[in-house]
């Protein structure tokens, strides 16, 4: 079991804020994506009231969640595609495995999927002898370089071009030149074409799924959705069981704030429907269609205050919106999941106690709230998860004595003034005009300056000035 | 305007403690916008450092005690768009599961003000012209920015002063304060408010104000290598309209 | 219990008092030239638009587009406007391969074709996307494996928006349907644009009055 406790995840982020190459990469792409976010949605007169009908629809959806599936399962099911259930990720892994066995496959391409991120398909797919590919650029230079994703949406955009040019160079056997990314561009269409047309069975991801006709949406700009779905013989989806649109309707609306929030594009390149496997006389397209449903922690949330992270379209908004992660990269959260959604979501779907960390790797500065296009309450749910923390006893005692003492010095003012005017005269030998002089291996706020307390309180001062 | 009307000031227990210059100051300013201002003295901490660390029973029992101390009074200002936030928007969050203090802590809420908007909406104060007022950069804090809205009132009683505010970029940007955040991961919440002076430092203002107590004692602690001086609202107003 | 109905039953045991469900957004947006907002919108995501007075005129543009590609090897889907000529004898000089009418092997054609040429079920003119779809006679890989994709797109059916394309839907969906807005790209290399990753390197759209 992975964890993230709080010396793993500040010793993580202390590397990433040491690494300058990283820094620039996480803050232009951040910067970036930011950027053209904003101006994709200022440009729609009624964005707000767009976002506002987003939440409506993904609340309402999850208030009746278990129907809008036997709807979907049964509209997947008329059209020729077979549905499968799976409790958790183990379930999901070895349904696609079985698949994969029945047919005597070999090869596997596969789109960018976070719910196969989830379930580390590609590692389960190894084990049981079978190779996949991954076919979106950026999930490609991961998988090359043997990584986790760093962001929702771009996952490499840690990598530097020299990076991937070595990547790549390593891969068709001379030197690339880092300089000319259309150049590695193409080399990777060249490579990853081969493996299209040689793949016995594509794996992809939903962006949404739509109940009232049991299609899967496949939003890409590369074309590797439309290729994985069109090539192979056989598909599967793996699809999170929170990612349902009722209706067409519905799945515009998400469509539209998807593409903006997350590229800043007015629709993505490619928006892809698979409904069902290829009809008898479509010349081309996938005999058999698999949709596997995931549930992997998400039915937990149902019905308790954290029900609304299950509204999450994945778009990453909130993590480059986010101060955090900006600093700190995708990797210290530990996870595939990584920023605000992420230090939500991972504790709740795999152990608040395993994932410690995560609820306190935000500065509570609220810049996902307004990014996220659901307007997920995410610091909301931070401090709630915080309180179980709390309620649970997951803090040390030592932290829980000093939060207490100080709550109840605070809630008797005579005391607090007491104690208070008691730490002036013992900090005298350590202050320094506004600070404190501590040694910085004790210095509980690092490189940070502590602040002395004034000479005198202002309680001190109400008496003169009143 | 009401002078007859009851103001209490909520001082903050960071104000209180590390800057009661911001404390007088606020003062004064209220004083000179025609209002007498009364301080319970009593009053110690809104209780915002234990909600935000999860210790829900702690903020539960601060909550209701500022409710206490403040609810006699027609109006409560506070010079920290954070604990101001914490009343507003929190304390009936915090009070919901008992409805007599959930009424209480909103109405409470009702008439809890961040000074800058009190100065601009209820008391309609315009600060004289000053000549040779600074020039400035100003750092938005997130909650009094993001959850209350208040973005242009500072910047209106600054440049009424006369001062010039130059713009850092993304002037929202957190400065990494996040409270007890700032002691559990040191490294991050320090990377943040470097990235945050750097950005203020860009506009080569000299004087980087913030109507937050908490964010200030942040970017002191890190400014000590640049040729900023970071200082609050109340204190540069205050300084300007004597 | 199997997996599906131990998660349904969870799901009902647990969900709340349901929300009702908001009514469908409608579309908000109105261009007075849906033609000009369609080529404008397509041009910004660097998808090109030629435009035509007339269906003649677009098989001429579509002549001309062939040759300034130097396109030896084409794949055409079988569809109207065109099915409606005879694309071998008016381009004696290229291999044509007619999806579903000419013999052999599609998909290692369409791995080495120079060009795809479709037409399109709809074209929405905010995002300037256009829609296809699968279908007896419309392969997936014609319009996708080929560097080139040239899509016949007659006025007549653009629509303002995603919203009023999805509210005009009728009847099944196709078991394919793409709404293409550009050519392939992607910025996964440094945020930096590379256009033709895995689909068409260059998409263009002869826009004609019909």
């Amino acid at each position: 079991m992975t964890e993230v406790t709080f010396k793993q995840f500040r010793s993580a982020a202390a590397g990433a804020i040491a690494d300058p190459r990283l820094q620039s990469a996480i803050d232009g792409a951040t910067l970036k994506f930011r950027t053209e976010r904003h101006h994709a949605l200022t440009e729609l007169p009624d964005v707000d009231a767009m976002r506002d009908q987003l939440k409506a629809i993904r609340a309402a959806t999850l208030s009746r969640l278990a129907d809008h599936l036997e709807t979907f399962e049964r509209q997947a099911t008329a059209t020729g595609a077979k549905v499968h259930w799976a409790r958790d990720a183990a379930e999901a892994n070895q349904i696609a495995i079985d698949i994969a066995r029945q047919h005597g496959v070999e090869l596997i391409v596969k789109t960018k999927s976070m719910a196969t991120e989830e379930t580390h398909l590609n590692h389960a797919l190894i084990d049981a002898g079978i190779t996949p590919v991954e076919t979106d650029l950026g999930e490609w230079i991961i998988q090359l370089a043997g990584e986790p994703p760093s962001h929702i949406v771009g996952p490499a955009l840690h990598k530097t071009r020299q990076q991937v040019a070595e990547l790549f160079s390593k891969e068709v056997g001379r030197e690339l030149d880092p300089d000319d990314i259309p150049g590695l561009t193409a080399e990777a269409r060249r490579l990853l074409r081969e493996k299209f047309l040689a793949a016995g069975l594509g794996i992809t991801g939903a962006n949404l799924a739509v109940a009232e006709t049991g299609s899967i949406v496949l939003v890409t700009n590369e074309g590797n959705g439309r290729l994985v779905t069109s090539a192979p013989p056989v598909q599967i989806a793996l699809v999170g069981i929170e990612k349902i649109a009722p209706t067409w309707d519905d799945a515009a609306v998400w469509l539209q704030l998807l593409a903006r929030s997350s590229t800043g594009q007015p629709l993505s390149i490619y928006t892809t429907a698979i409904t069902g496997p290829a009809k008898a006389d479509d010349p081309d397209g996938p005999r058999e269609v698999h949709i596997i449903l995931m549930d992997n922690g998400r039915s937990n949330q149902i019905g308790t205050g954290y029900e609304e992270v299950l509204e999450c379209i994945r778009c990453g908004a909130c993590l480059n919106a986010c101060p955090v992660y900006q600093e700190v990269g995708g990797h210290s959260y530990g996870n595939p999941y990584s920023g605000p959604i992420g230090a939500v979501l991972v504790p709740l779907l795999f152990g608040l106690k395993e994932y410690e960390a995560l609820p306190h790797a935000s500065s509570l500065c609220t810049a996902c709230l307004d990014a996220c296009p659901v307007r997920i309450n995410l610091p909301r749910m931070l401090l709630d998860l915080r309180r179980d923390e709390v309620q649970g006893r997951m803090l040390s005692p030592v932290e829980r004595f000093i939060e207490q003492a100080a709550a109840y010095v605070l809630g008797h003012y005579r005391l607090y003034r007491l104690l208070t005017g008691t730490a002036r005269i013992f900090q005298r030998p350590l202050v320094r005009g506004r600070f404190l002089r501590v040694p910085r291996r004790v210095n509980p706020a690092g490189e940070r300056d502590l602040p002395s307390l004034a000479k005198r309180s202002f309680h001190d001062l109400w008496d003169e000035i009143r | 305007m009401s002078e007859s009307k009851r103001i209490a000031l909520m001082v903050t227990c960071l104000v209180d403690q590390v800057m009661p210059e911001v404390g007088v100051a606020a003062v004064r300013l209220l004083q000179r916008a025609g209002y007498t201002v009364d301080f319970p003295t009593e009053q110690t901490c809104c209780g915002q450092p234990f909600f935000n660390s999860g210790f829900r029973d702690q903020a539960v029992k601060l909550a209701r005690r500022a409710v206490e101390i403040f609810e006699p009074y027609d109006a409560v200002v506070l010079p920290s768009g954070s604990c101001t936030t914490m009343i507003r928007a929190e304390y009936p969050h915090v009070l919901e599961a008992w409805p007599e203090w959930y009424e209480r802590a909103r109405q409470l809420a009702a008439k809890t003000y961040e000074l800058s908007e009190f100065l601009v909406h209820w008391a309609r104060w315009q600060p004289p012209h000053v000549a040779n007022a600074p020039t400035l950069t100003y750092h938005d804090s997130c909650h009094m920015n993001r959850l209350l809205h208040l973005k242009q009132e500072p910047r209106t009683l600054l440049t009424a002063a006369g001062c010039t505010i130059v713009e850092m970029n993304e002037s929202d940007r957190c400065c990494g304060f996040g409270g007890v955040f700032s002691i559990r991961l040191p490294e991050v919440s320090n990377a943040m408010t470097a990235e945050k002076v750097r950005r203020a430092a860009a506009t080569e203002a000299g004087l980087l104000v913030s109507s937050d107590p908490g964010c200030l004692m942040q970017m002191r602690g890190m400014i000590k290598n640049t040729p900023l001086r970071a200082e609050h609202l109340a204190t540069v107003l205050e300084e300007l309209t004597r | 219990m199997s997996a599906r109905d131990e998660i349904l039953n969870k799901l009902r045991s647990r969900s709340r008092q349901p929300d009702t469900h908001p009514p469908a957004w409608r579309s908000r947006r109105h261009f007075d030239d849906l033609a000009e907002r369609f080529a404008e919108s397509l041009g910004k995501s660097k998808g090109e638009v030629i435009r035509a007075g007339s269906l003649d005129e677009a098989f001429e543009q579509l002549d001309q587009t062939l040759l300034a590609l130097g396109a030896r090897c084409v794949v055409a889907n079988d569809e109207p406007p065109l099915s409606q000529i005879d694309l071998a004898a008016r381009w004696p000089g290229m291999q044509w391969h007619i999806v579903g009418r000419t013999p052999g092997d599609l998909r290692g054609f369409c791995a080495t074709a120079d060009a795809g040429v479709s037409s399109v079920v709809a074209a929405l003119a905010e995002t300037g996307s256009v829609v296809v779809t699968s279908g007896p006679g419309k392969s997936r890989l014609a319009t996708l494996l080929p560097p080139v994709h040239i899509a016949l797109v007659p006025e007549s059916c653009l629509t303002a928006d995603l919203y009023t394309f999805t509210a005009a839907r009728q009847g099944p969906p196709p078991a394919m349907q793409t709404l293409i807005s550009g050519p392939s790209k992607t910025a996964d290399i440094e945020q930096t644009m590379a256009v033709g990753v895995h689909g068409p390197k260059r998409f263009i759209v002869i826009l004609y009055r019909d």
